[in-house]
Order: C-alpha cells, then sequence, then structure tokens
C-alpha cells in the first residue's frame, strides 16, 4: 500500500523542478544592463469570462513579442505581468494595487467586465497611472467616470446599442423585452437600447435583470415569452450568453420570436451548439477581411503563436490593440511619464498593421475613447468554426459613438 | 396566474436537479463525515468525461460511463486523501482539504479541456418542448426527471434492503459499534464516498446537456445543494430531496413577483429553518442541536 518515495524526496523535486523552470529566465535578465518595461495586465483566467479572457492576454502577449523583436520601447524590453481577477471587481482593485505596489508596472492593460474595468480605473487613477481598458464595455468609463489616465480599446455600450439597434427594428418589429445582465454592463447597455427604441417610437415591454453567472435561465425566458415580444433583446454575454441562448433554442422561442441583441464574441459562437446559434449580434472585430490589409498575415502569426485550432476574436484584438496603444504612447512620449504618455495617446490613430479594420481608428481626445468599428451581423447556425458569423456590415465608431459634448466626460488632469 | 403556475411548476423542475446534487453531498457527509467542498468538482468530471466519451459510447452510453468515471475517481481520491482524515475529529481538514481539492480540479479540467466553454449536445429527439403552451417543459427536461427518480429510487432500494445498504445506514448512526461488529468501515466508506461522487457526475453529465460545460460549473450548483441539504436536514437522504424540491419551487415562484430576490430567497429559506428548526426539515436531532 505505502509507496517507497518519502515527502522529502518529492520536496526535493519539487525544488529541483522550481530551479529549472527559474533558470532560462534568469540567465536571459542577466547581461542585458536596462531592466525591462513591466505592463500590468488584469485580466480574467477563471470565472464566468475566462475564455474571453484568454484571448486578451493572448493579444497581448502577441503584441509584446511584436515590440521585442523590434528592441522594445524606449530601447527596453517589455514584459507582461499577468494577474488573474475572475471578473470579479473588488478583487481587481486589490489585484491593481499589487501591480502597482508590488510589481512595479509602467501601465496597466485588460479586463472583461465592465465592473471590474471601473474599480481598477480608480485605483490607477489614485496612482497616477495609465489604464488601457481592453474589454469593459460600460459607457461611463470614457463617460461620466472618465480619468486623464483611463483609456479604452473596446466601444462603449452605446456604440454596440447604436450600430445594432437599427436593424433589429427594421427586420423584426418594434415590441421589444430585454433580457439583461443585472452589473454595470447590462445597465448602461440596456438603457442605450431603451433611448435609440423610444428614438424609432417602438414598445418597451420591460426587462429581467440576471445576476453575472446565472446557470439557469428558464424563469427568465418563461417571463419574457409571457410578454410576446417581437423581439427578445439579449444583452448577455459570455458564460451566460451561451445558457441563456441554449435554452431558449432548447425550448423553441426562436420559433415565437426573434432573439438578438447585445454583444456577441467568437468564443460565444464557438461554444453554442447549431440550434442556438442564430440572430442577430454585434461583433467588435473579425477574423475574415479579406480586403483589409495585414488582417490575414495577423491571423497566421496568431495561428502560428498559438497552435491549437482556435482563431483571434475581438478579444485577441482588444489585448492586441491594447498593448500596442501603450506601447506607441510610450513611444511618441520619449517616456514612461503618465501624464506625458496620456498626451501622446490623445488623437493618436492606429497603425493599419495596428488597426485590422478598415475605417479610422483613433483615440478621441476629449474622452479617450477609441473610434473602432461596429460588426453587426447574423449568427450561421451550421457554420463550423471558425465561419460561424455573417458580418453585414462595417460601421465607423464615429457613425455610432454619442458626441463628446453628451457623453459627460470632463478629464480631469492634475494641475 | 399563468405565469405563476410555469415559474412554480419549472421551480419544480429546477429542484428536482438540486435533490440530484444534494442526494450525493448528503450521502458524503452522514457516513464520511465530510463536508465535500469538492462536489461541484466531481459534477464537472462526471460532466467533461460524458462529453469526451459521447462520440465513442453514443449520448447513452457516455451518461452511464461518465458518471461511473466520476465515482472511480472519487474512490481513488477517498483512499489517497480523504481517508487520512478520518481519525481527525474536527472537521475543518476535510473541510479545508475538499476546498483546495475543488480548486485544483478545476485547474485542471481548464488545463486538459480548455477555458472555452464547449458545446455538449444532447440527443435531437429530446431536445424540444412537449407542447407549444408548455414551452418550458422538453424531452430532456423530462429524461432529467426520470432519471432522478430512478437514481432516488434506487439508492433507497439499495439502503433499506441491502446488507451493504443497511450497514451504512446504520454506520450513520453510530459508527464505533458498527466497527466493532467486525464490519470493515474503511471499506464501507470508500464504497459510499464514489457512491456520491457518482450522484455529482451524473448530475454533471445531465446538466451539460442544459448549460454546456465550463470549468467553473460545478461552483454555482454547489451552493444550492448544500443548501437543499441543511434545509432537507443534515443526515436524512429524504430531507435532501425535499429541500431540493422545496428551494426550486420557492426560487421559481420569486421569479415571477420579485426575479431579483430569487437566488437571495433559498438562503432567506435556509436562515428560517436554521432558527426555527435547526436540524433541518427531515433531520435527526444532534447534528446541528
Amino acid at each position: 500500500m505505502r509507496s517507497k518515495v518519502t515527502r522529502r524526496e518529492v520536496l526535493k523535486a519539487g525544488l529541483g523542478a522550481g530551479v529549472l523552470a527559474l533558470g532560462p529566465a534568469a540567465i536571459l535578465t542577466y547581461g542585458r544592463g536596462e531592466q525591462p518595461i513591466k505592463i500590468g495586465d488584469i485580466d480574467p483566467l477563471t470565472g464566468n469570462y475566462a475564455a474571453e479572457g484568454e484571448s486578451q492576454i493572448r493579444g497581448a502577449k502577441l503584441a509584446v513579442a511584436e515590440w521585442n523583436a523590434k528592441g522594445g520601447v524606449l530601447g527596453r524590453e517589455l514584459e507582461l505581468v499577468i494577474e488573474d481577477n475572475a471578473s470579479n471587481a473588488g478583487q481587481s482593485a486589490l489585484k491593481a494595487s499589487k501591480l502597482i505596489d508590488q510589481d512595479k508596472v509602467a501601465m496597466i492593460i485588460g479586463t472583461v467586465s465592465s465592473a471590474a474595468a471601473l474599480s481598477v480605473s480608480q485605483v490607477a487613477h489614485q496612482a497616477g497611472m495609465i489604464y488601457m481598458v481592453t474589454g469593459g464595455h460600460t459607457d461611463p468609463l470614457t463617460g461620466t467616470q472618465c480619468h486623464w489616465s483611463t483609456f479604452r480599446i473596446c466601444t462603449t455600450t452605446y456604440m454596440l446599442a447604436a450600430g445594432l439597434a437599427g436593424t433589429l427594428y427594421k427586420n423584426f418589429g418594434g415590441k421589444w423585452y430585454f433580457l439583461t445582465p443585472d452589473y454595470a454592463f447590462g445597465h448602461t447597455l440596456q438603457s442605450s437600447y431603451e433611448a435609440i427604441l423610444k428614438k424609432l417610437g417602438g414598445t418597451n415591454l420591460g426587462f429581467s435583470l440576471s445576476p453575472l453567472g446565472t446557470n439557469d435561465f428558464s424563469s427568465y425566458l418563461i417571463k419574457a415569452a409571457s410578454t410576446n415580444p417581437d423581439v427578445l433583446i439579449n444583452l448577455t454575454d459570455g458564460q451566460d450568453r451561451i445558457n441563456s441562448l441554449k435554452q431558449a433554442a432548447q425550448f423553441g422561442l426562436f420559433k415565437k420570436f426573434a432573439i438578438g441583441g447585445g454583444l456577441s464574441e467568437l468564443e460565444v459562437l464557438r461554444a453554442l451548439p447549431p440550434e442556438a446559434r442564430v440572430g442577430w449580434a454585434t461583433l467588435e472585430w473579425w477574423w475574415d477581411q479579406p480586403n483589409v490589409p495585414h488582417v490575414k498575415e495577423w491571423v497566421a502569426s496568431y495561428r502560428k503563436a498559438n497552435p491549437d485550432g482556435s482563431y483571434p476574436s475581438a478579444r485577441t484584438w482588444f489585448g492586441y490593440a491594447g498593448l500596442h496603444a501603450v506601447a506607441l504612447g510610450a513611444a511618441r512620449a520619449k517616456s514612461l511619464e503618465p501624464v506625458k504618455v496620456a498626451r501622446a495617446l490623445e488623437g493618436m490613430e492606429l497603425p493599419p498593421e495596428v488597426k485590422l479594420q478598415p475605417h479610422r481608428v483613433y483615440f478621441r481626445a476629449a474622452d479617450h475613447q477609441l473610434m473602432s468599428s461596429e460588426y453587426p451581423g447574423e449568427a450561421i447556425p451550421n457554420g463550423t468554426y471558425p465561419d460561424q458569423f455573417k458580418v453585414s456590415q462595417v460601421i465607423a465608431g464615429d457613425d455610432v459613438a454619442l458626441p463628446t459634448s453628451e457623453t459627460g466626460c470632463k478629464l480631469d488632469y492634475p494641475a | 396566474m399563468e405565469l405563476l403556475f410555469f415559474n412554480a411548476f419549472n421551480g419544480l423542475i429546477q429542484g428536482v436537479f438540486y435533490a440530484l446534487m444534494a442526494l450525493g453531498l448528503a450521502l458524503i457527509l452522514s457516513l464520511n463525515s465530510v463536508i465535500n467542498m469538492a462536489h461541484g468538482g466531481f459534477l464537472v468530471i462526471g460532466g467533461y468525461l460524458a462529453f469526451t466519451l459521447t462520440p465513442y459510447l453514443g449520448f447513452w452510453g457516455a451518461l452511464v460511463v461518465g458518471p461511473l468515471l466520476a465515482g472511480v475517481i472519487g474512490l481513488a481520491v477517498e483512499q489517497t486523501l480523504i481517508r487520512k482524515l478520518y481519525k481527525r475529529a474536527d472537521p475543518l481538514y476535510s473541510l479545508l482539504l475538499t476546498f483546495g481539492l475543488a480548486l485544483i480540479i478545476q485547474d485542471l479540467t481548464r488545463t486538459i479541456w480548455g477555458a472555452q466553454g464547449l458545446p455538449a449536445a444532447v440527443p435531437e429527439a429530446l431536445d424540444r418542448p412537449l407542447s407549444s403552451t408548455l414551452f418550458f417543459i422538453t424531452g430532456y427536461r423530462v429524461v432529467i426527471i426520470e432519471i432522478t427518480v430512478a437514481a432516488a429510487a434506487g439508492l433507497y432500494l439499495l439502503l433499506r434492503y441491502t446488507l451493504v445498504g443497511i450497514r451504512i445506514r446504520a454506520g450513520t448512526r453510530d459508527l464505533e459499534s458498527v466497527a466493532a461488529l467486525g464490519v470493515n468501515i474503511y471499506k464501507l466508506r470508500a464504497l459510499n464516498f464514489a457512491m456520491g461522487c457518482f450522484f455529482a457526475g451524473l448530475a454533471g453529465a445531465l446538466a451539460s446537456g442544459i448549460l454546456g460545460l465550463t470549468p467553473p460549473m460545478g461552483d454555482s450548483l454547489l451552493m444550492p445543494s448544500f443548501v437543499a441539504v441543511i434545509v432537507g436536514g443534515v443526515g436524512s437522504l429524504g430531507g435532501a430531496v425535499l429541500g431540493g424540491l422545496l428551494i426550486g419551487v420557492a426560487a421559481g415562484i420569486t421569479t415571477t413577483y420579485y426575479p431579483a430576490a430569487s437566488e437571495a430567497v433559498i438562503y432567506f429559506i435556509m436562515l428560517v429553518v436554521l432558527v426555527i428548526r435547526p436540524r433541518g426539515l427531515m433531520g435527526q436531532e444532534s447534528v446541528f442541536e
């Protein structure tokens, strides 16, 4: 019964393995002269948005590799310090403080959840550090709660709604019921949809708020069905979107009314069975853009770096563009001084090999929001990965964003 | 009114599922005296194994073999880790151990199958509602109810009429006397733990058809099951079933009137039960009193 290996031996073996793992890194650092520039990346590796978080980290890693191959930024290599926040706002604040105080990072990027992004934005602002939001969509981040130190890659909830609401109204009718995730992202996305619905003259039948991480959507779907909507506007994302769509399909609800709206992701489409891979939604980037320069090469380099059969998603691009943006900002400012980097980022246009989309993509100076495009379209039920979405058009960010006078953002630069 | 009926009925279906989870949990809690925080982990193992085996064994074959393998893994875990803790009277040790185990299982699942959700499919014949009005009663959900009822009945018969079952029940009451009578309680406990893990695996394999598979899926299903056990009564298997049904229906009814409270209501019920009747609705005295 008893094995012959003693605890002491196992410990020794473990120590040995640990030293081995440290070895190459230690050798590389030695003799380089300059310390690398550390960039903190806070993303969910666990929890509801783990798949999306992993994509964002992969994107950031690609960008780091590209910069380091060219000799780094300001003559120093880049080093990514990754922290898991499990999409939890409180944990995100702790991880941000840890990155700032302990790891002494120069800048922070990341997060999928809007609530997490808001909390990192606050901590980074207090420390006077640049924070590049890669994947949290809620309006206030570059609106009422904007900061001089916070910039954002992904589009706002208003832009998400504006890119799709008209199509849904025209194709399916104006009686809408909302299924909304109960946190910052869902709330602002719903109010954007409601504002647009009101302008169009449609009927708002009500809403159900589902907590983030809900497993069983049957009760919400029963309630939604009882209102007989033209469209069930499904604003959930990640695992919640997968579960709600899957259960709606099993209940045969796609035959009763249209289900669409909100944000979809390549990660979500991949995890859906064909019968639930139905309806209109918005993506924020798409891997298949044959006429846009550099996209094909970028997809190929992603697949070379990640040989697991996966394709880059909008999330991968967020992480990639986010890291490039802070690096470009520092290079342009010729400094890591946060205020100088922030000034350099204002109005900065992303070069074609980074933006990977047809329209002009730049950071608005007044609210630090990147004017990136929306890719509304329809899911393809019988499509095999990654051909699971048909993009109907690519709308320039400038055409769907609220004018800066209406976002409520007043930048708070230190005097 | 129709909405209320729908939601209560829907809650009952949900409750059946909680009951299945709670059964395994209650089994392990009563004889092994282990608060199995890793129960959600075994649920995930069962689900992923069934998914992986489906191409080879078909849906129904995988539904049997996946949970069985979860039981076998449970047995291995019991033999190597859990059994070392029986001698320590403080339940904190096993709580910490299984908590750590839950984290390890979740990360292992992520390493093996990836963080991305996997689309577990349901046989097409079951994947539709039985009637257009009662659209929430799908063939698959009926199958879940049937399997749960069969599993619970099987467990009842096993515990009531077989020698092993009688020993398990006796052991739940007074383990020392059972040991003194010459029963190998280590074997008994190992078998019992494996059985509990089998139930968790079965719940996981069934849940994957509705929820899809993700590494953390066990987390959110574990809490309602604990609540079901506490409400129903620690140590009582019938209580676990009753507790599961009760919180399912309560959550369903609450959704009709105040959806935001549908999660909180089950903890409220637990609170009331703990204050008024700490042993749970069908529990024996002495566990909490």
